[in-house]
This record gives structure tokens, C-alpha cells and sequence, in this order.
């Protein structure tokens, strides 16, 4: 009886078929990586960039009979479609590809931060797959990306280490702001476009957007800091306007509160910034008043806003 | 006869005395139909009025009418309130009142977070009853403020030196464990010195010495152990105490933009009664004759 699927009951003609066959199919899948690889360098339209970019994002180019010796990791298509998703909005020019000599490797730099960052997306093993965008030197991930399931999710525990705390002393406030408002463009396209679910967490500035702290029932010491600290800063502390927490007006109309979300049951205290715009995000407030960044910073343990915890658990 | 005059007069008498009170009543009543809430202190206080409002010497008797309504206080206060509070925040615009019940009125200082609970307002006697010892912690501030010093300025000063005593005690433990090794060695070299009988006084002091020594660094070593939960305790010391410290700062900002100093606020508190009803003179809609 011949059984294809069994080598030893198939003449040799028979196997130099299937061999040939099986050749053929991994050629083929290296045909569709080309293609899909044109697509995503070359096009310019965004829904075929994003639909590039999904395949890729978990395509196996090896097959048992063909394997290509030079090839860039799943993770270095994240980047370059990054790169493109930018380019195509015209803000090409705001991030730097860079590779390695004599390996497929890549990674990235945003331009206005120049050489005091480098980041590169690394691959999820686990089976949430997706990848995290990282800073190479710090290993901070800022935020998550996950293209078969539309997600994209920033990570306010790293933009703090990264952006308020290691490099606050060598790089300007602006300087800063400029180079994550990249990353916020890069997200907002993704929700704007294609019906992305986007965290953006402390970046976040519409005035909706409650940011709950870590400590959920959070110690009274911690706001009478503020208040103290406000006071010595020639801004004053106020009864909030719920009566359960407290309100700090800033400048320019934008206004701070802090306050227990929930008026039975659990507490959840917050933050909030509110400005007519709403331009003005809680990590801005970090980036502009140090009174606020420090007081942040000596409490970060019961301050810290929350990720969300199914990815930065 | 003799008997039924008694009693007629006793009747008349009684008409007079419930008659008083109907007309008493009436006119607050009146009064009240007519916004007068100055016709109202008059009738609750006729004493207090007349000495001070109208600084009339005369001694007018008092008469208990007032008595009469006594037991509906919480609704009177309850109804001047509105006008009074009005009239307060011009005066007093870092006062904010709570009704925590009707007619009773708490005084909340300032609307900065954690604001004291200053104590109550008496509508009917158009009187602060201020919390004597928040009022006196705000006195002692003012007075401390010549001296350019806050309340708790010198507590403050005092914790903070003593958290500076443990964290130099934290910083020595190297300097420490230096010094327990090289006692250690002197305590080796000491037994084995050789004990001559006319010498074995003079080693066993040198001896206890070192003991003695190692002793004290091992009491600093705990100290030193605890300190970082102790500096912990006194940086919340402080923090209640600076707390304190900003809130009287503002109460104090809050005083001197509206009175200058705490003597004119004190001098304007005295003289509220007066001055609250002097400004309704003649201000209410439909005043309602004054009966003298």
C-alpha cells in the first residue's frame, strides 16, 4: 500500500516528487515574504502597511527544506513599520533607523533625543504574543503593541523611570516632550485609523481621563505632602470640589485633582488634569512643575498610575 | 362684694399679662411676614438691642417675653441665617458655614485642604463661638510672627536635629565596625599578655576598658539599627506639624487681607451685634412700627 505521507512505501520517483514539492512550497514562502516585505517598505497606503506589517509580524520564513541564512528577527518589521506608519503621516523624519554592519539587525532612535536613546521592539513569548518597544540601555518597555489583536497599551511605570527620573538631569523638558509626543502620534494613528484600543495612560491629556493611583486606598499623609509642598511653591491646596479629595489649580487654567473615585465600597483614588484644551496630560504636569515631580517621585510606591495590569502585571 | 372684685381684677390682670404675649407674638410674627430680621433681634433681645444698637441708658425691664419662643430657636436661627451669612461673607469672606442641623451652624476656616473646623456660628446672638483652641493656636501665631517664627517652628527644629543625631549614627557604622575590630584585636593581644601577678591589675583594667568600650558601640550599633524606622516617625512628626504651620499661615494671610491685623478682626468680632443690625436699619422692606 502507498502511503504519501510515508517515505518507505514510496518509489524513488515518488520521493524526489515530494522533496521537489516540498522545495517548491518553501520557496514560495520566501516569494511571499519578498512580496510582503515590498509592502511594507514601499507602499503608501497606510491599510496595506498595517496589513504587511500583521503577517509579518509572526511569519515563518524557514520551512523544514529551505531556510534562509540572513534574516531580520519578526521584531525588526515592528520597527520599520513604525518607521513607515510615521513616513506616511509625514513624520518620517522624526525617527532614525538604523543598522547594524554585517547583521540583519535594526534599531531605532528618535531624533530629537538623538544618541540618549535606542530602542527596539522585543517579541512576547508568551502566548499574548505582541511586542514591547524598549529602550535598549534601561530595558524600560514603554508601551505594548499587539497588531492581531489591535492593542496598544503605554506603560506609565517605564515613561516615569525613562523620561521624568533618568534622564531629566541631561535632557530638556521640551526635549522630552517633543520626542514622546512620536510615540503618542504613532499610537494615536493606530486608534484614529484602524479602530485601534489604546492606552495612553499618563500621556493621555483629555480631561476625562482619571488616572488611578497604585494604592487604591490611598494614606491621608500623602495629600497633606502636597499641600504642604504646594504652599512652600506659593500654590494652594484646596478642598476638591466633590468634597472627597483635593484640587490644586496650576497655571494658564490647567487644575489638578486628586480625589477617591468611588463614593461607597472600595476606595480608588485618582488623579485628574483639567485644561480648556485638553492638551495638558499628568505626565506634562510632571515635566513642568517640580514640586509636583517631586512629590510624585518620594511617593511613587502609593502614587504610581497603574498599566494595565494584564501586560505590566 | 369684696371676693368678686379680687377676682375681676385677677382677670383683668391675666387679660393684660396673655394680651402682652399675643402682641408679642403678633409682632414677630409680622415681623417675620415682613423680612424685618431686624424687628426680630430687637424682639428676641430687647435689652441687648436697646444697649446696644440704640446706646440708650435707660434700664428697660426685663419683661420674659423673649421666653416665648425659646423652644423654636432652631427655626428663628434657621430663617435669619440667610441674611446674617450674606452679610458675613462680606465681611468674613474666609468663613464658610455648615448647617449640621437646623439653626446650628459650624465654622469651616478657609476652603485650603484639611481647613479647621473653626467652631459655630450663634445666629441669634449674632456671635462667633470660635473653638478656644484653634482660636488660641491662631493668637499664639500672630503673636510668634514678630519674632519671625511660625507656631511649630521651633518643634520642627528640634525633630529635624534629632533625625540629623540618627543619621549620623547610620553614617558612622563603617567608622564603628573599624573601631570593633581593632578593639577586638586589643582584647586578643590582652590575654595574652603575659600575667605577671605585680601586673594583672593593670591588664584586667585595660581589659575592662575595652569591654567597656565595645560595649557603648554595640548600644550605638542598635540605635543605629532603628533609626531609619525612627527618622520615618519623626518625618511624619513633621509633616503634621508643617501642616499645621501652612494652614495657620493662611488663616493668618486670610485675617490680614481683610482686617489688616488680628486686633481689627477682634475689634470687628465684638462689635458684629451692632454693627449686623445697624446695617438692616432702615434697609428691610416693610418695617414694622416700633412700639415705643
Amino acid at each position: 500500500m502507498i502511503n504519501e505521507n510515508d517515505p518507505s512505501t514510496l518509489t524513488t520517483s515518488g520521493r524526489l516528487l515530494n522533496y521537489n514539492e516540498a522545495i517548491k512550497d518553501g520557496l514560495q514562502t520566501g516569494l511571499t515574504f519578498t512580496k510582503l516585505m515590498d509592502q511594507l517598505i514601499r507602499t503608501t497606503d497606510p491599510n496595506e502597511l498595517v496589513d504587511a506589517a500583521t503577517q509579518l509580524a509572526d511569519f515563518k520564513l524557514d520551512s523544514d527544506y529551505v531556510t534562509f541564512p540572513h534574516q531580520y528577527s519578526n521584531a525588526d518589521y515592528y520597527l520599520l513599520f513604525m518607521s513607515r506608519m510615521l513616513e506616511l503621516h509625514d513624520q518620517g523624519s522624526q525617527v532614525i533607523l538604523q543598522s547594524r554592519d554585517h547583521r540583519e539587525e535594526l534599531t531605532q532612535q528618535l531624533t530629537s533625543l538623538g544618541d540618549r536613546g535606542t530602542f527596539n521592539f522585543r517579541v512576547e513569548t508568551s502566548e499574548n504574543g505582541g511586542v514591547f518597544y524598549r529602550e535598549r540601555a534601561t530595558g524600560q518597555s514603554l508601551f505594548y503593541l499587539n497588531l492581531e489583536r489591535k492593542m496598544f497599551r503605554f506603560n506609565s511605570h517605564a515613561l516615569t523611570q525613562l523620561f521624568i527620573i533618568d534622564l531629566h538631569d541631561t535632557v530638556p523638558a521640551e526635549t522630552v516632550k517633543t520626542s514622546v509626543q512620536v510615540l503618542l502620534d504613532f499610537a494615536r494613528y493606530l486608534k484614529e485609523d484602524y479602530g485601534y484600543s489604546v492606552d495612553f495612560n499618563i500621556l493621555d491629556a483629555a480631561n476625562r481621563q482619571n488616572y488611578a493611583v497604585r494604592a487604591a486606598d490611598l494614606p491621608a499623609g500623602i495629600v497633606d505632602r502636597l499641600f504642604v509642598a504646594a504652599a512652600k511653591n506659593d500654590y494652594m491646596l484646596t478642598n476638591g470640589v466633590n468634597g472627597n479629595g483635593a484640587e490644586i489649580a496650576l497655571d494658564k487654567g490647567v487644575v489638578v485633582d486628586i480625589f477617591n473615585n468611588q463614593l461607597e465600597g472600595q476606595p480608588e483614588w485618582v488623579l485628574t488634569v483639567h485644561d480648556d484644551e485638553q492638551k495638558i496630560s499628568w505626565f506634562d504636569v510632571l515635566l513642568q512643575y517640580p514640586f509636583m515631580r517631586d512629590w510624585y517621585l518620594e511617593n511613587l510606591s502609593d502614587l504610581e498610575i497603574k498599566s494595565d495590569p494584564l501586560i505590566f502585571g | 362684694m369684696e371676693n368678686q372684685e379680687q377676682q375681676a381684677n385677677a382677670a383683668d390682670a391675666l387679660t393684660q399679662v396673655i394680651a402682652n404675649k399675643l402682641d408679642y407674638l403678633s409682632t414677630m410674627q409680622a415681623a417675620v411676614q415682613h423680612g424685618d430680621d431686624r424687628k426680630i433681634y430687637e424682639l428676641l433681645d430687647q435689652v441687648r438691642y436697646y444697649q446696644e444698637v440704640k446706646k440708650t441708658r435707660t434700664n428697660r425691664s426685663v419683661n420674659h417675653l423673649a421666653e416665648l419662643v425659646d423652644n423654636i430657636h432652631p427655626q428663628i436661627s434657621h430663617y435669619l441665617s440667610d441674611n446674617l451669612i450674606d452679610y458675613l461673607g462680606h465681611i468674613y469672606p474666609f468663613f464658610y458655614y455648615e448647617e449640621f442641623t437646623t439653626g446650628m451652624f459650624h465654622i469651616y476656616f478657609g476652603n485650603w485642604w484639611d481647613r479647621r473646623l473653626f467652631g459655630d456660628l450663634d445666629v441669634i446672638n449674632v456671635r462667633f463661638e470660635f473653638d478656644k483652641t484653634e482660636y488660641q493656636k491662631l493668637r499664639d501665631s500672630f503673636a510668634l510672627e514678630s519674632q519671625n517664627q511660625r507656631l511649630n517652628t521651633s518643634k520642627i527644629e528640634a525633630i529635624s536635629a534629632e533625625s540629623e543625631k540618627l543619621q549620623e549614627l547610620v553614617n558612622a557604622q563603617p567608622k564603628r565596625d573599624n573601631q570593633k575590630t581593632q578593639l577586638r584585636e586589643q582584647l586578643k593581644e590582652n590575654s595574652g599578655k603575659s600575667s605577671m601577678p605585680w601586673e594583672s591589675g593593670k591588664v584586667k583594667t585595660e581589659r575592662q576598658e575595652i569591654i567597656d568600650q565595645l560595649t557603648q558601640l554595640a548600644d550605638e550599633d542598635e540605635k543605629a539599627l532603628n533609626a531609619h524606622k525612627l527618622i520615618k516617625e519623626n518625618d511624619d512628626k513633621i509633616l503634621v506639624l508643617s501642616k499645621e504651620d501652612t494652614i495657620l499661615n493662611y488663616e493668618k494671610q486670610s485675617i490680614r487681607e481683610a482686617f489688616d491685623d488680628f486686633e481689627h478682626f477682634e475689634a470687628h468680632n465684638a462689635s458684629l451685634y451692632a454693627d449686623y443690625l445697624n446695617s438692616l436699619l432702615g434697609k428691610s422692606e416693610g418695617e414694622v412700627t416700633v412700639d415705643d
